[in-house]
Order: structure tokens, then sequence, then C-alpha cells
């Protein structure tokens, strides 16, 4: 076995599953740190005809990461920031190896202060530059901030702020990928497209892979569902939410902006849900600078005053009031104080129009106040996770069932009567949060027992399929993975899926990557 | 009941930056934020102010750009803000701050209650509180964790004298100054921001205060500040992942490189 080949044996038993905790098997993993290694790897696995799985932090919600057969190849060692880049109007790009940390990432902007040993000369001159530069910012924000930037481009990952600066795929503008058979594909962005459905992708080593892309529309809305694909797409898109089936990622440019000058953050207090809704429409259309829409439902609420009752750890976290029962959150991104208040100032009229209360609001323009308010959204899905924890002591087949699908603009209302119409009739628990400013609600099912959890995965299904037939997506920042390949069948129908399989064929022939991921191909594979 | 807390504008902790000649810190208002534990005594001033009613009147000595915080104090519940500012009071110490709040506090008129935060996390003095006190001639008492009843003549407090507890009777007017952690300090509402925006707000020199500018700034401080540093941080954490042998390894290996 290559040096590099690890049998999977006990001591690696954490890598065979994810954060959605479905667990997978395999024979061997890797942990390469550079791309020779990969192309190494690929090549033995190659020649055995090993299937094999790749991964990242292991944050992900779909089971992307979770292999269900062969080899684990775990990028998680590839962790360096490699180069630094100006372009001719002052952006600043910074080239990441996948296993690159969120937060690290995060972290070394604000504190500009990356390890730039090994970088070219011009590499260090707009690192100089950087440094010297106003403060930068780096935009998608998934809760998750322990994620890799590789495991993010992966799955199109996006957060709260995509509202406003949109997911992952807007902050790329190149991808290093190895295939499978350790050939390169090197993209920089605006430089190949196709023609109509047709791409002649460019290798390094003067090949070509002539691709016919699928026939399928996308959604017009917030999607990580299935390859991305349009006319005369640029050709890095295809790899961007490849969900790990097209090769192997090694390397990311990431386009930087300036930090906004002023955040504020707004959480407004609802009586109703409806109102809530209302609200959320017409803020939509009446104020602007707005880079984040949260909502957290009554059931949501509720979930973090017992947490504050039962845990010291969440002591901190502000009183909810009783008479609460819904919460949207917003957050203004503007060029000074002046805008903001203005902004400000009309969302608390949007307020009063819809029959809400400016008292009702808390509005955090400090960093301490952001903190607070940073620490109250993420302690939801943390309450809910440990509430199922506890639960799975009684029932250990029962997982949290959190959904991730996105609609159009105008089917807003009609997406949340459907779901509180199924969590009525099925008398299940459960707690809604998410993203309504992209109409993307995270509808978490709290199963108390099997029962409900069987309940609630038919239920899931079947919101699926009225959501793909309103015009939205199965999978709005979580990607599919392994967990929703018959929601996106729904989707977008046997053809359509087809057409992927055949499109991931050029690129893996022997269909030995990222199996499972997606769709399931002939053979089980 | 009328409540006076005292406010000071100090360098958010994580953004200090020092005058490379004075050594003195940069206090350019951008990156200043309310003294963290300041924020404790304005939320219980509310609290006393929606339990007993009255007023909130926030002060504070300091630059210009000190009026964004004091109408943040106001966007939380105070109900108006004098800012004490001129150059006679560039370089205060403890002792000339604190006279120079007196005579601000004197210009506000009667008060019951003068509550400031425990200490400022920029000199850690611990020392206004109890000078404001003693240069308006009430009674203080330090490191409140808990007010246990109140009139408008006398309250009964309890104090943290390290780790132990000492329950405390008190005539006002009196000052106190507020553990962390007694309350959870609220977060302004759009009203409430609003209501900051347009509120009252005075500024006052020395002049305004008949102040003896012998006893302000640079000239009444005793404490002269010789020369100031940040601390150097120069630790580094690194991560080692793998099987534990392998973990070990790379420990092993990188204290062998350390030892070099």
């Amino acid at each position: 076995m290559n040096s590099l080949i690890k049998p999977l044996n006990e001591q690696y038993s954490e890598y065979l599953r994810d954060e959605s905790r479905t667990v997978g098997m395999a024979d061997s993993i890797s942990f390469p740190v550079n791309e020779a290694e990969i192309i190494r790897i690929l090549a033995e696995l190659y020649q055995s005809e090993t299937p094999l799985t790749l991964q990242g932090a292991r944050t992900g919600l779909a089971a992307a990461a979770v292999p269900f057969q062969g080899h684990v190849m775990n990028l998680s060692r590839m962790n360096k920031v490699i180069g630094c880049r100006r372009d001719e109007t002052g952006r600043i790009y910074f080239t990441v190896q996948p296993g690159v940390v969120l937060s690290e990432f995060k972290k070394m902007i604000d504190k500009k202060q990356f390890a730039t040993q090994g970088w070219d000369a011009a590499s260090l001159q707009a690192y100089d530059a950087f440094t010297k530069a106003s403060r930068q910012f780096f935009a998608p924000d998934p809760t998750e901030d322990s994620a890799t930037i590789g495991g993010m481009t992966a799955c199109n990952a996006s957060g709260a702020r995509t509202f406003l600066y949109g997911p992952i795929r807007n902050h790329i503008s190149a991808i290093r990928m190895v295939l499978i058979d350790g050939r390169i594909v090197a993209l920089r962005r605006g430089e190949v497209f196709a023609q109509g459905r047709q791409l002649s992708l460019p290798l390094q080593n003067k090949d070509t892979l002539e691709l016919n892309l699928p026939t399928y529309r996308m959604p017009q809305t917030k999607s990580a569902s299935g390859y991305y694909i349009e006319d005369n797409m640029d050709a890095i898109d295809l790899m961007i939410g490849s969900d790990g089936t097209l090769g192997v990622i090694t390397a990311i440019e990431l386009v930087l902006m300036e930090h906004p000058k002023v955040i504020w953050g707004v959480s407004c207090f609802f009586d109703h849900e409806d109102v809530a809704v209302q609200f959320t429409m017409q803020l939509r259309s009446q104020v602007q600078h707005l880079a984040a829409m949260e909502a957290f439902d009554a059931d949501a609420l509720e979930l973090l005053r017992q947490q504050k009752r039962q845990s010291s750890a969440f002591a901190r976290l502000p009183d909810v009031p009783e008479s609460y029962h819904y919460c949207i959150y917003t957050e203004l991104h503007c060029e000074d104080a002046a805008e903001a208040l203005l902004q400000l100032q009309q969302i608390g009229a949007v307020l009063q129009q819809c029959g809400g209360s400016k008292e009702h609001t808390w509005v955090a323009r400090t960093e301490a106040d952001l903190t607070k308010l940073q620490f109250f959204r993420h302690a939801v899905p943390e309450s809910a996770n440990m509430l199922i924890d506890r639960r799975k002591q009684n029932y250990p087949m029962i997982t949290k069932l959190g959904t991730d699908m996105s609609v159009p603009d105008e089917k807003l209302t009609e997406v949340v009567a459907l779901y509180r119409k199924g969590l009525r009739e099925n008398q299940l628990q459960s707690a809604v949060w998410g993203h309504i400013g992209n109409n993307h609600l995270h509808v978490n099912i709290l199963p108390r027992n099997e029962e409900d959890y069987q309940k609630g995965k038919a239920l899931y299904q079947d919101w699926a399929a009225q959501v793909c037939r309103m015009g939205g997506a199965v999978a709005a920042e979580h990607g599919v993975g392994k967990l929703k390949t018959k929601m996106l069948l729904t989707m977008y129908g046997p053809q359509h899926i087809a057409e992927m399989a055949a499109l991931k064929k050029v690129f893996d022939p022997k269909n030995l990557l990222g199996n499972g991921n997606l769709f399931v191909t002939e053979g089980g594979k | 009941m009328k409540i006076v807390v005292c406010i000071k504008q100090v360098p958010s902790s994580n953004e200090v930056r020092l005058d490379p000649v004075t050594k003195t810190i940069l206090r350019d208002g951008n990156q200043s934020v309310i003294n963290p534990f300041d924020t404790y005594a304005l939320e219980q001033a509310i609290e006393l102010k929606e339990q007993l009613g009255g007023e909130v009147s926030v002060i504070s000595m300091g630059i210009p750009a000190t009026e964004r915080l004091l109408r943040d104090a106001m966007s939380r519940g105070a109900d108006r803000a004098v800012l004490l500012s001129d150059r006679a009071f560039a370089g205060a110490d403890t002792l000339a701050t604190s006279y120079a709040l007196s005579l601000g506090i004197r210009q506000l008129g009667d008060f019951d209650l003068i509550l400031c935060g425990r200490m400022a996390i920029d000199g850690d003095t611990a020392q206004i509180g109890p000078e404001l006190a003693e240069h308006l001639a009430i009674p203080h008492l330090t490191n409140v964790e808990k007010i246990i009843d109140i009139t408008q003549q006398e309250m009964t407090v309890r104090r943290n004298i390290d780790g132990q507890r000492q329950l405390l009777q008190v005539k006002l007017p009196a000052l106190l100054t507020i553990a962390k952690d007694i309350n959870q300090p609220r977060m302004p509402s759009i009203s409430g921001v609003e209501f900051g925006e347009v509120a009252p707000f005075q500024s006052l020199n020395a002049a305004a205060l008949q102040a003896d500018v012998s006893r302000c700034g640079l000239n009444g401080s005793p404490t002269q500040v010789v020369r100031t540093s940040v601390p150097l941080r120069d630790n580094a954490c690194a991560f080692f992942e793998g099987s534990l042998a392998e973990q070990v390894q790379a420990l092993a290996a990188q204290i062998k490189e350390e030892l070099k």
C-alpha cells in the first residue's frame, strides 16, 4: 500500500461520519498535504479502481463527506494560504488550500496576519499592499465557521449574509482541481465559457474535455442543488457546488471586499408569524443595505428560554420576553452611521405599518451587542442539537430533520402555510429558523420517538415535491450530498439526473469519485 | 429618584494603540466604547428608574467624540447627558478627573444616587468612584453586587469583598460602584435609538464649570504617566492532527525544534 494510504482502523473511525450524524464505512484513509501527494494517491486508487470520498472538516449536514466504501481522502491538512494577488482596481485576493478553516481565514484577514513563508515575490508585494489597505472582509458566513473553504466550495455554502453578498460562488475567482486520472484543470473566472450548453474544458496538459451540459433550468432562487448549469456559463461555476464528484480541488482563490464601515443588527419581535412574514416581504422592497434577514419562530425562541434556564453556558443570552412569538433579525451594512440611521428608521416605519412596535426591538450598534445577537442566533441550532442528543439516548436512530429548501419571493407565504399545515396535521414538534430573506427557512422537525422520525421523513419528502412545484430548490445551502438524492430526483426528474451522471462520467470514467453524492448511478454507485 | 451614572470612553479592548511619542493611549473616538463595567451601572440605574420613577443622567469627561457614547447611553434609557470637554482637562489622573466630575454633577442639580462602574478597563484604578464621593462629601460603597432594598432615603446592598459577602445599609445621597454581571445590560430599541439622537445633550468646558484650572488636567494630577506599553503577545498555537501516535510524534518534533 502507498505509504500515504493508511488502513482505516478504529483510530480513524471519526472520519466515517459528519455533522449530519450519518455513519459510513471505508477501508483506507489518507491526509495529503500538497497536490503532489494527491496525485500519487489518486494514481494508486485509479489503478486499483478504488472509490473515494473527499472530506474537509466534516461539518456538512448532507453526508457528502461520509464514505460508503473504499477510500477517504481527508484534505484538512492542506490548510495553508499559498498566495496573494492585487488587481488593477486594488482588490485583494488570497489563494488557499482546501483545508483552510473559515474562522482561521477570517481571523487572518482581521489581524492582517498571514504566514507568508514560501510565497513568491508577486504575492509578497500584493500582501504588502493588503497590510496597508483599509480593513478587508470575506462575506460568506455559514453558522458553522469551523467549515473548510474546500468544503464550502464543494457545497456552494451560504450563510445569513448571502442575502446581500450571495453564496461563496460569488467570492471565488479561480480554482485548481486534480481530476481522478491526475490531469489538472486550472480555471480563472471570466476566461472559459460554454457555448450554449457545450463546454470545451481545457486541461493543463493541453487536452480538452468535451462536455454536454445538462439541459435543465435551475430554479430562480437560492440553490445548492446539483451542478450549476446555465447557457454560456463560466466553466468555474461547474466546479463550485459539485459536491466532491468531479475532481479534487487543490487551490481556491478568494476575493475580498472592503469591510463595511458600519454594521448594525436589528432584532424585531412579533406576536404572530403572519405579521413577521408580512414584515419580511415589505422590508425587502422598502429598506436598502440589508445584508441579512433571519427568522426565529415561537418554538425556536422557547428552546432558547429553556436552554437559558437549564444551562449556565447560555446564561448570557438576552432574556426573550414570553410575549415575543417570532423574531426577524436584520443586518444593515452601510457606508456611515447617518445612512444606517436612515435605514433603521425605515425599518421602524415598516414595522409600524405591519402592526409591530418599535419598542419590541433590539438594536446592536456596538461590537458587544453584535456579539450578543450572534450568540443568540448561534444558540438556536445548538439548543436543538442538544435536545435531539438527549432524545437519542432513548431512541438512537432518530436525528433532527432539518430542511434546507428555498422558494421564489412570491411563494414565501405559501411555503410557510405548507410547513405549518404539515407540522400541525402530523403533530410534530419543530423549531423553525433561517434565512427568511431568501425564502429559505430551516424547518427543524424534532422527533420525540421513532414514529415521529418516520412521519417527519415522509413529510419532508412531501414538502420537497411541493417546493419543486413552487419553483424552489430542495437544497439551498447545505448541498445535496447523500441525504437528498431522492429529493434532487424529484426536483429535476430522471432524464436530467441521467444527464448529470453522464457529465460526471467524462470527468470520472470509472465512476470512483464521491459516489452516492448528488445521484445514485447504475450499480448503486 | 435622581440618578447620575458616570461613563468613561475606553478603547475597545482588542484595539489599543499608543501614541508613539507620548506613549499615551490614542483616543480617536472611532474605536472607542463605553467602559464595559459602566454598562452595568447604567443598566442598574435604568432598572431603578423603572422601579421607582425619576430620571437618569449620564456624565463623562472626554474628547468631543464621547458624545456618541453618551447618546448611546440615552438610547438605552438614560434621559439626559453632560459631557465635560476642554483641553484644560487633558492628561488628568483620577484626582483631577473626579474633581471635574464633581463639578459637573453639581451643575446637574440635586441627586439621590451616583453609580459608577467598578473600574475602567484601561486604567484599572477603581479610584474614580471613591474620590468623586469624597469631593461631593457623600458616602460610597464599592463593588456592589446586589441592591437588596431601596427607598428614597436609604438603601441596603450586598458587596463582594474578596469572596466574602457583606450586607450594608447606606443613607442617600450616596455613590455606589457596581460589580460586573449584577445585571444584563439591555440593548436599545429602535425608539431608543431615535430618542438618543435628539435627546438633551450638554457640553461644558472648564469655564462653564467655574473650575480651578490648577486642579484640572495635567496641572491637577499628582500622578504622571512616565511610560505606557502594550504587552508583547508573541504566543502562537499549533494544531497536530492524525492518529494519537502521529500527534505525539509531531509534538515531540516541535519541542525538539523549539529547544534548538
